[in-house]
């Protein structure tokens, strides 16, 4: 298995300036960086209003899951999925073979716009994520850094059933 | 694959729960949603069917123990267990770091685990993985039910091999031995990244286990 991929801070700022740099152009509300496996890489915008791990953990599903429609129509894969809502709406496109890119926007865009910047959004995200990749240096922790207590408490009540 | 991120100070890891239909997957994760603390947990999310089949899969996101000021975050997932959603369980098990292997004690399950735990094998080995080298425990569900096989004989059944895994005699409904399992897989995948940190390049990866005595079935209270 390789080692841990590592966000270093410096990653963060710049995948940070990319998707920040796409929602100004866009005025979309969020945007998430997954891979898809469904872990969050990096976010941006209005986070308070939605839980974004479990957003990503249903967005990997859900690009997943139409792999296999995309198959029966001679596609490897959709490249972007596109869900409308009333007031909000997302957009999903694929940034490599590992990660996805999401967007959240309401009524002040358009799916067009949104569209249309996502493409070179995703490959400069991809350009970062390549870089970073191809680092070899990596976060480290010893087995003594690991508490021998439990990871999980259970509270005592249940314990005693 | 986890990830680390220094921005905000996390490492993420993914858990599947896997094991045939209707041998307590869910059951594992509601349990865990119920007793925990609310502070260290975020909704659960199940895509289930009418009839509380898993169609898709649970999800469950822990905040767990800080390492080297680093917070580990969790997410537990389950498979749908039916045979037929095969490809749900490949893309489940996708970046997988770790995996409870829920199996049903009944003794006319005993064919259906062991499909499953071939399944999981075939599935893990298409994403270029082996279960040898993936962190893994195994549950003996269902203990209260009166039509169940003997521990020695579960433990013939689904943990016959040279490196035998840690194994817990569990009562998913009633939560006995659910933590227990899932700190043994925490912990062991915890120890996993530390070693694969320090070991050089192609040197064999341990899978050892410091909680509990190895290969010892960790057995109900009389």
């Amino acid at each position: 298995m390789n080692a841990i991929p590592v966000l270093t801070i410096e990653d963060v700022a710049t995948l940070d300036g990319v998707l920040g740099d796409f929602l100004k152009k866009t005025e979309a509300e969020l945007t998430i960086v997954i891979d898809r496996g469904g872990n969050v890489i990096s976010q941006c915008g209005d986070m308070d209003v939605m839980d974004v791990t479990v957003i990503a953990a249903l967005a990997a599903g859900s690009f997943a899951a139409t792999r296999e429609l995309a198959r029966r129509i001679g596609e490897v894969e959709f490249n972007a999925l596109y869900h409308q809502g009333n007031g909000n709406h997302m957009f999903m496109n694929s940034v490599d073979d590992d990660t996805i890119m999401i967007t959240v926007f309401g009524s002040r865009t358009t799916v067009g716009l949104v569209r249309f910047y996502s493409g070179t959004t995703a490959q400069n995200v991809a350009n970062v994520l390549k870089t970073l990749r191809s680092n070899t240096h990596g976060f480290s922790f010893d087995a003594k850094d690991i508490s021998a207590a439990p990871v999980f408490v259970e509270p005592q009540s249940a314990l005693q059933k | 694959m986890s990830i680390i991120n220094y921005a905000s100070r996390e490492i993420q890891f993914k858990i599947v729960y896997y094991g045939p239909a209707l041998c307590g997957k869910t059951t594992n994760l509601n349990y865990i949603h119920q007793r925990i603390n609310p502070l260290n947990r975020g909704d659960l999310v199940s895509l289930a069917t009418a009839t509380e089949r898993t169609l898709f899969f649970d999800f469950l996101p822990l905040n767990a123990v800080v390492i080297k000021g680093f917070v580990t975050k969790f997410q537990l997932y389950t498979v749908p267990g039916q045979v037929i959603y095969n490809a749900t369980r490949q893309l489940v098990l996708r970046s997988v770091d770790g995996v409870v292997f829920v199996a049903d004690s009944q003794w006319e399950k005993m064919e259906e685990n062991v499909e499953s735990w071939k399944n999981l094998c075939d599935n893990l080995q298409l994403q270029n993985m082996n279960i040898e080298d993936t962190p893994c425990v195994l549950e003996y569900n269902k203990r209260d039910l009166p039509n169940i096989a003997p521990v020695n004989y579960m433990e013939y059944v689904m943990n016959n091999r040279k490196k035998r895994l840690q194994s817990f005699e569990v009562i998913s409904s009633t939560g006995q031995n659910v933590f227990a399992a899932l700190n043994a897989v925490s912990q062991i995948l915890l120890h996993k990244f530390s070693k694969q940190s320090e070991a050089p390049q192609g040197a064999p990866l341990p899978v050892a286990i410091p909680v509990e005595p190895p290969h010892s079935t960790q057995r109900l209270p009389a």
